[in-house]
């Protein structure tokens, strides 16, 4: 077999550095599994060349209002573009705009109300990153902290999580979400009586809190299935001999071994919470106007794909490629992780 | 086994009753008023309002209309409509506040068409799926298998509604490379062709786990001494893989199989609503925009149904071959 030689170089490389330990000043200690899996991300290129995709969307979301005030100043309104502005005379009759791609609207118009697509694709970048990030951490809270205590204290509390885990499993996800989420909307005030910038603010955290919901079962089923074989361990018992209170034996005792898989869930997670945000916005349950959203964008411009594309494609792209990079580098990051992975 | 069984069954059991339990409570004691949807004009008087509730049964205490509804699963009902009464059969699921047919004659004349289009597209994923995941095993290590294993990787990482939306844009609409959706009522013939553009995107997205799956699964098989010895006795390279090696890698992917059918299902809705398919995800998607209660809250259950159901029999079925699983 070809790759069986550099298997070979690479184990023997890793064996010779985690004897001579290279980072360590202890020689006796070897390197911690995430010490290991750290640095073969270091040496996958695929994950770096993810890494600075991600870099850049993470800087395009932050320095947006920088991104947008660098376009000229538009010659018929007057003014530099901004997210949120509609600008009616920048559009013919029949909605088209009247300038394709100029100095001052870099990806041209909207069709329609007029509004810079540039200013809102960079904003755009916005909602994705913060609900995936924010929801991937919550959720990995929950699912951690559930999973720890169905797989510790066993019993009536390891049933009832087990089964909650079920049920939640077996709700057809997307279906409840988009009929949940006008009902819940309700609770805030009535139809109507919202100002638009009120129910985009709802929404936005109204899809964490669903994404959370729906989303800590797997990590929980994990660590619990990970904690019930490590709760027999010595280490463990001895722990508990001698009088550690349980609180400090789950986060300081168990925990610590569970960093390998916690983390390769997160990262996996992050993915799958912008994907759903985008196709509940393009659905028409998830993030509503004013806040850009390129799901929302997407969903209002494949309509008109066929006389004005370059509405579509900078979201298409954006979220492609945002949500490319962060699954490829989650594959990476648990490639990094399990011992049995030979590259 | 039995008990491992009957165990299973209950917790299917109680989480049906729990998803029923709440999407009921959900919808109808939440402050959704599906009088104001029901509205025809602009805005209701209350006096309006409160007829259009009445002649919904909408007015009465809750427990009640739990009541009806539960007892109308199992045996059906009469549900009076405005001096009429609309007879619903079990299973009933109540009654569309719009076109005023009984949910589950609306769920299961939609059932086909969601059903065809989760068949082709498990026949197009598995095939597609184990065919690419053999190959790049038999190859493993070479620059093919990077490719076979590399774009499947991208491809099924990118959101498949975008992915879904431009293929649909594209082959569909602007160039009509493959038919648009026709109506199911027109006959299978009007119907079917329609179902290629979605087959092949849905069927080639979700190929893209099973060709993983199945080449880390071949890897394994072929490492195994059986297939040394089966080398060793001379047979052809192509009976080693296809008839020793294949027989064991299979197993597991029959497993996942099972679950995600049962996923698909329930996830056709975007598919449906992209390509305009007359199925299940269309229907309840439909009935969101316009509040019709009855017709989410009974496509959530039959789809809870089915998703629960599929579990089950892979959960059994895997006690059988696994007797491990009915100890833990």
């Amino acid at each position: 077999m070809p790759g069986a030689a550099a298997e070979t170089d690479e184990l023997a490389r890793e064996v010779a550095e985690a004897e001579s330990g290279p980072q360590l000043e202890d020689k006796r200690t070897g390197r911690s599994p995430g010490q290991i899996a750290w640095h073969r991300l270091k040496q996958d290129k695929v994950a770096i060349v993810c890494t600075m995709v991600v870099l850049f969307f993470v800087l395009v979301a932050i320095f947006a209002p920088l991104l947008t005030s660098l376009q000229a100043v538009d010659p018929v309104t007057g003014a530099k573009a901004d997210p949120g502005t509609i600008h009616t005379e920048l559009v013919d009759l029949n909605g088209f705009p009247k300038q394709g791609i100029t100095s001052a609207h870099w990806l041209g118009v909207e069709k329609g109300i007029g509004r810079d697509l540039f200013a809102r694709w960079v904003y755009g970048a916005r909602p994705s990153l913060v609900i995936g990030f924010v929801a991937a951490a919550l959720s990995t809270i929950i699912g951690v902290t559930m999973g720890l205590l169905a797989g510790y204290l066993g019993g009536v509390v390891d049933r009832i999580i087990s089964w909650v885990i079920d049920f939640f499993l077996s709700l057809p996800f997307l279906l409840i979400v988009i009929a949940a989420t006008p009902i819940i909307e309700l609770r805030f005030g009535a139809r109507g009586t919202l100002t638009a910038e009120q129910t985009s603010n709802i929404r936005f955290w109204l899809i964490i809190a669903l994404l959370v919901l729906f989303g800590w079962m797997g990590l929980a089923r994990l660590v619990r299935g990970e904690v019930v074989s490590l709760r027999e361990r010595e280490f463990v018992q001895a722990a508990r001999a001698i009088g550690v209170p349980t609180r400090h034996i789950l986060f300081k005792e168990i925990l610590p071994n569970l960093v390998g898989p916690i983390i390769v869930s997160a990262s996996i997670a992050v993915p799958a919470y912008i994907t759903a945000e985008a196709t509940l916005s393009f659905l028409g349950a998830g993030l509503v106007e004013p806040t850009a959203s390129w799901g929302r964008t997407i969903a209002d411009a494949q309509n008109s794909f066929q006389s004005y594309p370059l509405w579509l494609w900078p979201p298409v792209i954006g979220i492609s490629a945002l949500v490319l990079a962060l699954s490829l580098l989650g594959d990476s990051i648990r490639d990094a992780f399990d011992p049995t992975t030979r590259r | 086994m039995l008990t491992y069984i009957l165990r299973r069954l209950g917790l299917a059991f109680t989480v049906l009753m729990a998803t029923l339990v709440s999407a009921f409570l959900l919808f109808f004691a939440g402050p959704a008023d599906p009088a104001q949807a029901m509205c025809p004009e602009q805005r209701c008087s209350p006096a309006r309002l409160a007829q259009i509730r009445e002649s919904l049964g909408l007015d009465r205490p809750l427990p009640v209309q739990f009541t009806e509804y539960f007892s109308g699963l199992f045996v059906g009902r009469d549900i009076p409509y405005a001096g009429d009464t609309i007879h619903c059969s079990a299973p009933c699921l109540g009654m569309s506040f719009l076109t005023k047919r009984p949910v589950s004659e609306e769920i299961f004349s939609r059932f086909p068409a969601t059903v065809l289009l989760t068949a082709g597209v498990v026949v197009i994923m598995v095939i597609v799926g184990v065919l690419i995941g053999v190959l790049a095993s038999t190859v493993r290590g070479t620059a093919l298998d990077r490719i076979l294993i590399g774009g499947s990787q991208v491809f099924g990482a990118i959101p498949y509604y975008v992915m879904a939306l431009i293929f649909a844009l594209y082959t569909t609409r602007f160039h009509s490379i493959f038919p648009q959706a026709g109506s199911m009522s027109e006959g299978l013939l009007n119907f079917l062709p329609g179902l290629i553009a979605p087959w092949l995107i849905l069927g080639l997205v979700s190929a893209t786990g099973y060709t993983r799956y199945t080449r880390n699964s071949m890897l394994d098989s072929l490492s195994m001494d059986y297939v040394r010895t089966a080398r060793s006795k001379g047979i052809t390279e192509r009976k080693v893989v296809g008839k020793h090696a294949l027989r064991a890698a299979l197993s597991p992917v029959v497993t996942i199989l099972g679950l995600d059918i049962a996923a698909l299902l329930s996830g056709t809705l975007v598919t449906e609503r992209i390509f305009e398919i007359d199925g299940i995800g269309k229907l309840s998607l439909d009935a969101l925009g316009r509040d019709d209660l009855p017709i989410i809250l009974g496509t959530v259950l039959v789809t809870a149904v089915i998703v629960v159901t599929m579990n089950l029999i892979v959960d059994i079925a895997y006690s059988f071959v696994d007797p491990r699983v009915r100890l833990s």
